[in-house]
């Protein structure tokens, strides 16, 4: 993404000095008369924004509610934080779906990174197979990988427990990493890494000590995503969970089938805290490393 | 590129004497280490993915034994009762509720991509941040916090009764707009993406020249951006309306009983009907109506793109 500086470029009345053209990359700014504020666009962005905020406003607030009503707001207090610190339940969920997302995180990172190296530099046949695979996640209903996930380890005798949540997230996660990491690695210079092997490093040396190091803002950026991505996670835990403990996202969805519970309240903006908190420290992750080639989210590629 | 005896300057080193090999490129050996390094993913992937998904595929033509346990098999019982009126209405009712969605989202989100990407100034990604963002946020929690606001005493409808579009009985939760609602709720941000970096990428000086030839902003819109932004409008209706045909949350939490889709009845299958064979039946039928959707999708990306080749001579 190239960014446009804004500001006046010189000569800008001058059509013939304007900077180059370029597709995409023009400046923006407002020119006589023909950039005319479209208010009716903006209107309905106004709208979209108070109801897309207007659910989650709803959440955090009566999560401080004293009450249990939904709809009327009586005084600020923190009782429902303090039933779910006391809910044994909900914290074994907690628990198990930390740990759910910190091994989904490490295995697909381990099974991603290496398959999105193999598929950018390898020649073989098996990489175009591999492409599709990876594809499949991306293009089919999460309901679909969860019925399918349950019916393997059902098939193969398995017992559906935590492990079997952290196997099917592996699965689906690897595809994200893949996605996001093919296009940065293809953008890196493949000579630094040639330069690294004839000054006397073996493959496995440059990898480690040129590929990987300037890969890492991205991967570390998509191990955070990966972790914020699966702790969320519904579909797929629902489907391939035991019946104890059961991830957080599960108990939340048993709880809001069977009327008011404000507890729940206070877990939900618990977790909308921590996903804004994850997501935001992935989009900021880059700048730490002073470069650019993170995850392009914004731009939509 | 056959014998340099001068180094080389991208790599500094004098090619050894005796045949020389072209230096660049991947060697034999190289790829060969490469296509090792893709092994465990791609093995992975295809133990847990490609096999369970042949497994519903066959499973789809099973049986249930007397006991309801599923057996392999083959028959066509699951995929005939598929014919069912009630599966049938099942199944308009998803298709019908997803296209909406698509629908919808193309509405709300070509003004607001549009707004923020053309006019949004220095504001532009911090906007777009802000849209992304929530949507990272935990789906049930923000489905339960839609079905909240758009409960019958909830302040969508307080404050539509308060301006008179709606009185006491209106009701959104509990019927099919409802669900719809929340299938946008859930979905629209994957029509936003795109269409945002479509509107990005073009180039605005068309529709300066639309202007400039006195079109209207409306006739300018449809003569100029929507062409131009038309893939990006296409990416979003396929990466919404996958998801809003497969959901069963929304129809739960904002539907009633008259209002489930065919993710609702596949959940059913698994979980309380234990009837596995016709469960999978259902999700390949589902999987069969999106392949047709994207097959749609492909075939008119390939048109535009030949279009535009053509365009470009």
């Amino acid at each position: 993404m190239t960014l446009t500086v804004p500001g006046r470029t010189p000569h800008q009345d001058d059509p013939g000095a304007r900077s180059k053209p370029r597709r995409g990359t023009a400046p923006r700014r407002a020119r006589r008369g023909t950039d005319r504020k479209p208010r009716l666009a903006i209107a309905v962005t106004a709208v979209f924004f108070a109801l897309l905020y207007l659910p989650i406003g709803v959440v955090v607030l009566f999560s401080f509610n004293s009450q249990k009503s939904l709809t009327v707001f009586k005084d600020f207090s923190l009782r429902w934080y303090g039933a779910f610190l006391r809910d044994d339940t909900l914290l074994q969920s907690l628990d198990m779906s930390l740990r759910v997302s910190l091994v989904a995180m490490a295995g697909s990172l381990i099974l991603g990174v290496t398959l999105a190296l193999g598929l950018v530099r390898s020649r073989s046949r098996l990489g175009s197979l591999a492409g599709l695979i990876m594809l499949i996640p991306l293009i089919t209903p999460e309901i679909v990988t969860g019925v399918a996930a349950m019916l393997l380890f059902k098939g193969m005798g398995i017992t559906l427990s935590t492990t079997t949540v952290m196997l099917a997230e592996i699965t689906f996660s690897i595809s994200y990493v893949t996605v996001v990491l093919r296009s940065r690695i293809a953008a890196l210079n493949p000579e630094t890494e040639e330069a690294a092997m004839d000054l006397g490093a073996t493959r496995w040396q440059a990898l480690r000590l040129v590929t990987l190091p300037a890969l890492l803002p991205s991967i570390l950026a998509s191990a955070v995503l990966i972790f914020a991505l699966v702790f969320d996670d519904f579909v797929l835990a629902y489907f391939t969970t035991g019946v104890d403990p059961q991830p957080l996202s599960v108990r939340i969805y048993s709880a809001i089938r069977f009327g008011v519970q404000p507890t729940i309240n206070a877990v939900g903006t618990l977790m909308l805290a921590g996903s804004i908190a994850l997501i935001v420290l992935a989009l900021f992750i880059p700048r730490l490393f002073g470069r650019r080639g993170g995850l392009d989210l914004l731009s939509g590629k | 590129m056959a014998t340099h005896t001068t180094p080389d300057p991208r790599t500094g080193s004098t090619p050894p004497s005796g045949p020389a090999k072209p230096r660049r490129g991947p060697s034999a050996k190289a790829n060969r280490t490469w296509t090792w390094l893709m092994l465990p993913g791609t093995l992975w992937m295809a133990a847990f993915l490609l096999a369970s998904l042949v497994l519903v595929a066959t499973l789809a033509l099973g049986t249930t034994d007397p006991l309801g346990n599923p057996r392999f098999g083959f028959n066509l019982d699951n995929i005939t009762a598929l014919g069912d009126p009630a599966y049938r209405s099942v199944m308009l009712r998803s298709l019908g509720y997803a296209l909406l969605t698509v629908v919808i989202c193309l509405a709300v989100a070509y003004p607001v991509a549009y707004a923020i990407a053309l006019h949004g100034g220095r504001f532009k990604n911090f906007l777009i941040a802000a849209i992304v963002v929530p949507f990272f946020a935990n789906y049930l929690v923000r489905m339960y916090g839609w079905s909240v606001v758009l409960s019958d005493d909830g302040p969508l409808l307080k404050a539509l009764r308060s301006i008179g579009i709606a009185d006491g009985d209106t009701r959104i939760l509990q019927t099919g707009p409802g669900v719809i609602a929340g299938l946008v709720y859930g979905f629209v941000v994957f029509m936003i993406i795109p269409l945002y970096a479509a509107l990005e990428r073009m180039d605005v000086s068309l529709i300066e020249a639309g202007r400039d030839l006195y079109g209207g902003p409306l006739r300018t819109f449809f003569h100029v951006t929507l062409p131009a932004t038309r893939q990006g409008a296409a990416a979003g209706c396929v990466l919404v309306f996958l998801p809003a045909m497969g959901d069963f949350v929304s129809a739960q939490l904002m539907g009633g009983p008259d209002q489930i889709m065919i993710g609702n009845l596949i959940q059913d299958k698994f979980f309380q009907g234990q009837n596995w064979p016709l469960g999978s039946a259902l999700t390949m039928l589902m999987m069969a109506v999106l392949f047709l959707g994207m097959l749609g999708y492909l075939r008119r990306t390939r048109k535009d793109e030949k279009d535009e080749a053509e365009a470009a001579q």
